[in-house]
């Protein structure tokens, strides 16, 4: 068994590391679709995050706990949806979306938006307003105050990024109904890997599992460490 | 000259009534000292001044002060330069909490350098430049953030009970600024709810009493040892 274990871990090794073109093509495919999804949600929803903290509208306590509940959404709840949206009969059938890269970057950025808006909200509630306050009053405009404030939270906000990076890199409901798994189209790291183990072929799928792996080894150590350096402030 | 002028004024919390005054102008060459028990509302006073929050009633207005582009709006924020009590410290080194304010300052970019140089003197911080600003004592932090407004030469400025964490060396450092902007025509309010070596150089008094602002010519006091504690030499370089 564990000469087994090894054998496959090897063949999971020299996929990676001979560059086999399926697996790496996977992966390319998994990292374009989450960073574009990443990419167009994450202004507007740092927006909406800094309103909902600072502004005072009727109705932002049911907007605050709507977003709250969308985070915990299951993706193949958000994949339906996304499916319905863009199947033909759908209203967005016309953009001819369903199983193409542009579907599944729609179906992830309605996954990572909720964990965006939440989180920065978050950490905009908890900022010192005296931040805001001592950029105003030494003149600095308000989109110099507002920057000089996400660089106080570069940490809380950092994490944010992170986790909505995370939930959509490693989704498989909405990436297997939006995109359809089709090879080297849409098939991404989470979709294959579901593949690959049903099919019993065990060693793709290891090679894409320690891919995410390393990833999340990465990405939380270089939290950890930016963590590390943010001293805690006395006043 | 600029002013703030703030009219028909009235602030509350809720039910609570905290102040109202028909009239107050604060101007530039006027030191005042806000006087008033703790919790009178001196803090809001000197916010609403800065426009940093707005009255219940009544308007503040900025005069004197040259119009922004038309991309920046021409609220009263920014015009008034406010001190908080426990000063805010950006994240990041002495250095770039000293300089933060340079790239919004009308002035002159070398102007602006020297100042700095002389305000890293004045306020004793050169061992303390690439020291994170979090370090800071509180005296230090005072210092800090007194330097900071000092580099930017505000017309007017609030000081919120500032010497109120600072030892006596922090204090005679801060009251050499102070007397310097004071010297510059800045116009200056100083809260504080008992008198301390900054409120000797006021000569304007503001009381906050049974919910009214009252404005008065300062009495003077016992003569302050004011030169004693301002260095001359430092004083003349400076001019």
């Amino acid at each position: 068994m564990n000469e087994g274990w090894l054998a496959l871990t090897q063949q999971a090794l020299s996929l990676l590391f001979s560059l086999d073109p399926e697996v790496w093509s996977i992966i390319s495919v998994s990292f374009s679709v989450s960073f574009a999804a990443l990419a167009i949600t994450l202004l507007p929803s740092m927006v909406l995050g800094f309103l909902l903290a600072f502004s005072r509208f009727r109705g932002r306590w049911l907007v605050t706990n709507l977003i709250q509940t969308l985070q915990s959404v299951p993706t193949v709840v958000i994949g339906l949806l996304v499916y319905l949206l863009l199947t033909r009969m759908g209203p967005l059938g016309d953009l001819k979306w369903l199983f193409t890269q542009k579907g599944m970057i729609l179906g992830q950025m309605m996954i990572c938006a909720p964990v965006l808006v939440a989180m920065s909200q978050a950490a905009f509630t908890s900022v010192d307003r005296r931040a805001w306050e001592t950029s105003r009053t030494l003149g600095a405009p308000w989109y110099n105050a507002i920057w000089a404030v996400c660089r106080e939270l570069k940490v809380p906000l950092l994490l944010a990024i992170i986790a909505a990076f995370s939930r959509i890199l490693t989704e498989v409901g909405c990436s297997m109904m939006v995109g359809g798994n089709i090879a080297g189209v849409t098939r991404n790291i989470p979709t294959a890997i579901a593949l690959e183990t049903s099919k019993g072929d065990f060693a793709q799928a290891i090679a894409l599992g320690l891919v995410l792996l390393v990833l999340a080894l990465v990405l939380n150590f270089a939290l950890g460490t930016l963590r590390g350096k943010a001293e805690p402030r006395s006043h | 000259m600029a002013k703030i002028i703030a009219q028909d004024l009235e602030m509350r919390f809720g039910d609570k009534h905290l102040f109202s005054a028909a009239e107050l102008i604060f101007s530039q060459n006027q030191v005042i000292h806000l006087q008033g028990d703790n919790g009178c509302g001196k803090t809001t006073l000197m916010k609403l001044l800065a426009g940093l929050i707005k009255p219940t009633q009544g308007q503040v207005q900025a005069i004197g002060y040259s119009l922004a582009p038309w991309w920046r709006s021409n609220s009263i924020v920014g015009k008034a330069l406010y001190l908080h009590q426990h000063p805010y410290l950006f994240d990041g080194t002495v250095l770039y909490n000293l300089t933060y304010p340079l790239s919004f300052s009308d002035n002159d970019k070398v102007r602006l350098n020297t100042r700095t140089e002389q305000a890293i003197e004045m306020a004793q911080l050169g061992h303390l430049l690439s020291q994170s600003a979090s370090s800071l004592s509180g005296g230090e932090r005072q210092r800090l953030a007194i330097a900071r407004a000092w580099i930017v030469e505000p017309k007017l400025m609030m000081l919120d009970e500032p010497t109120s964490n600072m030892d006596k060396h922090s204090q005679h450092l801060v009251l050499q600024m102070v007397a310097d902007l004071k010297k510059q025509g800045t116009g200056m309010i100083i809260s504080s709810h008992q008198s301390c070596m900054l409120t000797q150089i006021c000569d304007h008094v503001w009381l906050i009493d049974n919910n009214k602002i009252s404005s008065n010519d300062k009495v003077p006091e016992a003569p302050p040892t004011l030169a004693v504690h301002i260095n001359p030499n430092m004083l003349n370089n400076m001019a």
